[in-house]
């Protein structure tokens, strides 16, 4: 029998976000005020990269998260629309466009003109178009790594050629910034900095370790924010003890049976980006004492999943390593393979449910949500319900609509489980 | 050998080396979708859609297989679902590079020689050096027909529909067959003198518009298309393969060099192109098609219109769905676009 707490409790150590991503921004500023290089980058590329070259990293979808966060997304949208950018196009990028044009604060997801743009179509061609837009706005130059896209029934042999043609962009990455900044790599640097993000991943997947664990220590609480440090400062030493403090605290409530719910009854995945506008959304799964133990969005951002890559081989080799880890990350993964790491997912961390987010700013990562639901029933025994919304952009969310089915599909599990 | 590719860059040199006919997927605006809205949300590109709606209901008995070419988010995310879901002996993804530096052109030709070795394997053919030659000066025949026809199309001597529905005849029969009714074609209309219409010219751009109809749609209103640069158009034959080289770097080189789509880094770049156009065949406005959610062609509209004012040319953005009734519903504002120019 579990120990209970206050239910959806979350850890204290997550409190100290603020503090990490203050300092995170207030690095931005420095850089603006100092004149020191500043690079806008979008999730996928190696920031690491960044930081090992002297270039302050600025990342505007989490900024853009920032502006959802504090409901000022919708007004920024609104913005890009009236300037001819598509209702249907990607909440994030219009989030952004309306920051800039209003010259929005920092604290309200507003950005820093940047030195230069890195972007890339690892996780979709938005990044590329988003950044092609503003890069053109700033007048500012823009280097973008193309990643081939790896499909169900992509080979190994495809595979090593396609990691060829992304080592080379980043050879080329790092000769662009040299051109811009006068700076030059560091083989030493790149290796401590490697380090750091390999650390800093490895805690992050130890937390998702603990979670495991019945009843599940930590809730969307603590990750859905929590997760940002690796997005902005893989490489830096800071997040890591954070993340640290995150783990040690939920190891405690592990080894004394505490879970982060009062009670919890079903244990769900969530697959996609959370509707940032509306995070409280989530604690109404306490209702059903249903808690989400499970984010492949944001189990990816830890980066080093795959198994091929070593520690040794991020030290030694960080460029080489980082073009192997930009073609297997699990937001990107083909149909077949994101079928079967739920599979296994499900399995390891004792799913009862998987609630996929359609998520209309992103169609690739709804494209194959369908077919996905039904193999994981029909293959697998695996029931999802798949919800309709939107990241950033509270327009697109029904959320009455949302909790109707949520509450419906729990009724399935609660059935499920009476067997 | 079926291809499905929203920016013309599949080298069907390849396929035709194989001892195949190279067959390109359209859309079919008159077919209701049912079965697709089972695998694709409804937000998604309605072209690449209506293509998965077709194949989920058969396509021909006489396609062996498919490639699909890197498009966009949407039209690469679905070959798995095709892979899950449709029944063909052979699929492979072409990864078309988004950049077209010499990098980009050395894993192109990478790409293009694992397509060749996966096809000699399934299909148990050879296709050697000599083979893609031979194809190589076929297609470039084909392509210096179509670009005489071009430019008698721009004289408005021929239709812009009946321009368009020769080129999409010739990326779905054979080229031997398709050379005999190009040069049938040339020699039937060379010698004519333009007809001295007061006619409104125009450049067509956007997404991949694959439905003549829609062409003959303008035409009704008074319009003439006799630019555009889409791939059922003039990036089809932009230019020609050089025969002199390598052939496979050839065909990289050849696509990768074509005028930059909107899928393309930088996408920017494509109003360079349309400006050129513009330029050359004293173009009275430009019509601009997105299909319903083709993102590539959404985020450069403003970048366009801004460029457009500049230029001081008349310029109508639409956003389509992918059916006829769309175009009776739309009548209005190309009219009004028509009284503009």
């Amino acid at each position: 029998m579990s120990k209970s707490i206050k239910t959806g409790k979350m850890l204290e150590a997550t409190n100290k976000l603020k503090n990490e991503m203050g300092r995170h921004f207030l690095a931005i500023e420095q850089a603006h005020r100092d004149k020191k290089p500043i690079a806008w980058a979008t999730a996928g590329t190696p920031v690491e990269l960044l930081y090992t070259m002297g270039v302050q990293p600025m990342l505007p979808e989490n900024s853009a998260t920032i502006s959802a966060a504090l409901k000022k997304s919708q007004d920024f949208i609104e913005l890009a629309e009236e300037e001819g950018f598509s209702y249907d196009l990607c909440s994030y990028f219009k989030t952004n466009v309306g920051a800039v044009l209003t010259n929005a604060d920092m604290s309200v997801g507003g950005t820093r003109k940047p030195t230069f743009m890195l972007s890339s179509d690892v996780i979709c061609d938005t990044h590329v178009n988003w950044f092609q837009v503003q890069a053109e706005r700033f007048n500012v130059p823009h280097f973008t790594i193309d990643v081939p896209h790896v499909v169900s029934n992509t080979t190994n042999r495809q595979r090593e050629y396609y990691k060829k043609y992304i080592t080379e962009q980043l050879w080329e990455l790092l000769d662009f910034i040299t051109e811009i900044t006068g700076n030059e790599y560091n083989p030493e640097k790149g290796k401590e900095i490697a380090l750091n993000s390999y650390e800093l991943g490895k805690v992050w997947q130890d937390i998702f370790e603990l979670r495991k664990t019945i009843p599940c220590p930590v809730s969307t609480r603590d990750t859905f924010g929590g997760l940002f440090p690796l997005f902005t400062m893989p490489g830096l030493k800071s997040p890591i003890r954070l993340y640290k403090r995150m783990h040690k605290e939920a190891k405690f409530r592990v080894d004394n049976g505490i879970g982060a719910l009062e009670k919890e009854d079903y244990r769900l995945a969530f697959i996609g980006i959370p509707f940032w506008y509306n995070l409280k959304f989530f604690s109404n799964l306490e209702r059903w004492n249903a808690i989400i133990v499970y984010e492949t969005y944001v189990y990816a951002f830890s980066k080093y999943t795959n198994p091929s890559v070593t520690k040794e081989m991020v030290i030694n080799n960080p460029v080489d390593t980082m073009a192997e880890l930009m073609l297997s990350f699990w937001y990107i993964y083909d149909l077949k393979t994101r079928f079967e790491k739920l599979r296994e997912t499900v399995n390891d961390w004792k799913i009862d449910g998987i609630i996929m987010h359609d998520n209309l700013s992103c169609r690739p990562n709804a494209c194959g949500m369908y077919d996905l639901k039904r193999k994981l029933m029909e293959e697998a025994d695996i029931p999802s319900l798949v919800i309709t919304a939107d990241m950033n952009d509270p327009r697109k969310m029904n959320e009455i609509q949302v909790l109707n089915q949520i509450e419906s599909f729990i009724e399935i599990l609660r059935e499920r489980k009476k067997g | 050998m079926a291809y499905f590719d929203a920016c013309v860059e599949t080298p069907e040199e390849v396929i035709l080396a194989a001892d195949m006919i190279p067959y390109r997927l359209f859309g079919d605006p008159t077919m209701e979708i049912t079965k697709a809205n089972e695998h694709i949300p409804p937000n998604h590109c309605i072209w690449a859609k209506n293509i998965l709606e077709q194949a989920l209901h058969g396509l021909n008995n006489d396609i062996k297989g498919l490639i699909t070419t890197h498009g966009c988010d949407c039209t690469n995310r679905e070959f798995d679902i095709w892979l899950e879901c449709i029944n063909l002996d052979f699929l492979y993804f072409l990864n078309v590079p988004l950049k077209s530096n010499e990098n980009a052109i050395n894993f192109y030709i990478e790409d293009i020689k694992e397509l060749i070795f996966q096809l000699e394997k399934k299909f148990r053919v050879k296709i050697t050096t000599e083979k893609i030659r031979e194809a190589i000066k076929k297609m470039n025949k084909i392509r210096k027909y179509l670009m005489e026809l071009s430019d008698l199309r721009s004289e408005m001597i021929i239709q812009g529909s009946e321009f368009h529905a020769l080129i999409k005849k010739v990326q779905q029969i054979d080229k031997n067959r398709a050379l005999e009714i190009l040069e049938a074609k040339f020699n039937e209309v060379k010698t004519k003198k333009p007809e001295n219409k007061n006619i409104k010219k125009i450049l067509l751009t956007g997404s991949d518009i694959d439905d003549t109809e829609f062409i003959k749609f303008l035409e009704d209103i008074g319009f003439h298309v006799i630019a555009d640069d889409l791939g059922i158009g003039s990036r089809y034959f932009s230019s020609l393969v050089d025969e002199s080289e390598e052939p496979i770097k050839a065909l990289a080189k050849f696509h990768l060099n074509k005028p930059k789509y909107s899928t393309k880094f930088p996408s920017f770049v494509r109003y360079e192109n349309l400006k050129a156009l513009i330029d050359k065949y004293d173009i009275d406005g430009v019509i601009n098609v997105a299909n319903k959610f083709c993102e590539p062609v959404l985020y450069s509209h403003p970048y366009l219109t801004k460029k457009f004012k500049k230029l001081q040319i008349p310029y109508l953005f639409i956003e389509m769905e992918y059916n006829r009734e769309s175009y009776k519903q739309l009548a209005t504002r190309f009219e009004a676009f028509a009284e503009i120019i």
